[in-house]
């Protein structure tokens, strides 16, 4: 075997190695990916993700609240935030966990089905400020709850 | 008569000067970062004017643009390297353009995402092959101007003064120094992006400036780029303001927009949206016409976006060509922002691919006779040079450490 691979390795033209180097690379991108068991680093960020969702969901509802944004603005914006934390959802209830966090990461999954379906509400009523008013405090929640689960 | 013109011009430069690279790394700079990468801004943009300067002088003296002088100084095959390099970012940053564009109309009009891909490529397509080329320039670069709204937004955001002075400094308090880095680095990718002296010295071309004309285009493109750098430090202070203290990383074209409406409500928003509007639109054109350009200086046809489209038709159907393709890739569901990222860290591999050439030429006397680079000039243009060595070798190891700048 040994000597085969020296043969095989002394055979190469140089073009042989670009399969190689492309492996490599996609092996390093991979690795940074999303994909995979989800450790305690990647817990912290998707956390600080979810984070990130609900407060910025607060903003946006807290400017519907006073009559400061557009109905198409609130629609779209509010709808790709919702579409964001219903991916981290489902990723977090899918993947498998490192050990002694599998509950903190279910914990996360739902927070941010939660951050999506509120966020959901915005997207269909985009000028109600009623809704906008419920959905404030429970947004504000949400992000200190994420918050906690990043830490 | 001739100051009317240059403030036309340095207006237009302003608005110009902010394309999606550029909103998208300095509003997450200073989510991510606060103030703290200013000083990088500042080096950017001191940067894309010497290097405008020097290939506007390449232009006026030489009658040559960019890609007309890399093929003749580096010969053909460093040059088809340097050629196929520029095309793929230039491809690359056009459909994020184009795909900013449709995000901002959706932001606007509520209307289909494909739809609004499909309205933004025609209504490229018309204005280009329609409107006269000084109109394009005057109602994009001015239309660029309601960006100003984010300076304003960055002024009632109240942030610290002092820090934001701090940010002035060279300086990093940070437990990630790596991100950090990649941020560097993005930033001046996106100030330095080649597709801007590609078109800048093209223009140069066309609008046949001559030696006596330099000083006149020096001062339009300093102060130009210099107000248009003001309009990046406004970004970065709002992310910094508005989003870090909250723990928001902007990864969507809205939360930029939503940058404005916080401190300004309804009327920062939709300055916001028409400002970034106007200035993707103008970015999607020069990055349209770079592509061209670079091709057809390259293999020697006739151009130019004066001309009218059948006077040259090469370099019409090359635009065509890379209007189709962008299209193409923005209709294949790619995040346009995450494609701007992608898009700004390979110009920042490719820039010394650009840059090396103009300084060759720009030292160069039997182009250059007497306007050849004074000390200064060389000076600046070697320890610039360096510095893009050095992110063009760091950018991709960064991108793939930081995750394509998420961890």
């Amino acid at each position: 075997m040994g000597g085969k691979r020296v043969i095989l390795v002394r055979n190469r033209k140089p073009t042989d190695r670009v399969p190689g180097v492309v492996l490599a690379f996609l092996v390093l991108a991979l690795a940074g990916c999303n994909g995979g068991t989800v450790d305690r680093h990647a817990l912290k960020r998707d956390a600080e993700n979810v984070a990130s969702l609900a407060s910025e969901g607060g903003l946006l509802a807290d400017d519907v609240s006073r009559g400061r944004s557009t109905r198409y603005f609130v629609r779209v914006h509010a709808k790709e935030l919702s579409s964001k934390a219903s991916n981290l959802q489902d990723a977090l209830a899918e993947r498998p966990t490192s050990p002694g966090i599998t509950s903190d990461v279910r914990k996360l999954s739902k927070l941010a089905g939660k951050v999506s379906r509120e966020l959901e509400r915005l997207h269909l009523h985009p000028t109600d400020r009623g809704v906008a008013v419920s959905l404030k405090q429970p947004l504000s929640d949400d992000a200190d709850a994420a918050d906690k689960l990043a830490k | 008569m001739k100051i009317f013109k240059v403030a036309l011009g340095i207006l237009a430069a302003i608005g110009g000067f902010v394309d999606i690279g550029d909103l998208v790394f300095n509003v997450a700079a200073g989510a991510t970062f606060g103030y703290q990468l200013l000083w990088v801004v500042v080096i950017g943009v001191v940067g894309i004017i010497v290097y405008s300067e020097m290939c506007g002088r390449v232009a006026a003296v030489s009658g040559k643009a960019v890609f007309d002088a890399v093929r003749e100084r580096v010969g053909f095959k460093a040059g088809l390297g340097a050629l196929v390099s520029a095309q793929v970012v230039n491809l690359m940053t056009l459909a994020a353009e184009i795909g900013g564009l449709a995000i901002c109309l959706q932001l606007l009009s509520g209307l289909p995402y494909p739809l609004l891909i499909l309205i933004a490529g025609a209504g490229l397509l018309v204005v280009v092959w329609f409107v006269a080329f000084e109109w394009v320039e005057r109602i994009f670069g001015y239309g660029g101007l309601c960006m100003l709204v984010f300076a304003v937004a960055a002024v009632k955001l109240h942030p610290a003064w002092g820090a934001v002075g701090h940010g002035f400094v060279p300086h990093m308090e940070t437990q990630s120094p790596v991100l950090y880095a990649y941020f560097a680095v993005g930033l001046l990718g996106a100030a330095m992006t080649p597709y801007e002296v590609y078109f800048y010295s093209s223009g140069g071309v066309e609008e046949r400036w001559g030696p006596k004309d330099l000083g006149l285009y020096k001062v339009n493109a300093m102060i130009g780029y210099g107000l248009g750098g003001f309009l990046s430090f406004a970004l970065m202070i709002v992310g910094g303001a508005l989003f870090l203290g909250q723990g928001i990383e902007p990864e969507f074209l809205g939360t930029i927009a939503l940058g404005a409406e916080v401190p300004l409500g309804q009327i920062g928003l939709l300055l916001g949206l028409v400002g970034i509007l106007f200035a993707v639109s103008g970015a999607a054109i020069d990055t349209l016409f770079s592509g061209a350009y670079n091709l057809a200086q390259f293999l020697g046809w006739e151009w130019g976006r004066y001309r009218h489209p059948r006077g040259a038709p090469k370099f019409t159907v090359t635009w065509l060509v890379l209007l189709v393709l962008a299209l193409g890739v923005v209709m294949s569901g790619v995040d346009p922002v995450q494609l701007t990222e992608y898009a700004v860290i390979f110009s920042a591999v490719a820039l010394p691919l650009t840059y090396i050439p103009i300084f060759l030429v720009a030292n160069d006397r039997t182009y250059m006779r007497e306007y050849t680079n004074g000390p200064i000039a060389n000076a600046v243009g070697i320890v610039y040079l360096v510095v893009i060595m050095v992110i063009a070798v760091s950018a991709v190891p960064l991108m793939i450490l930081t995750n394509v700048g998420q961890n």
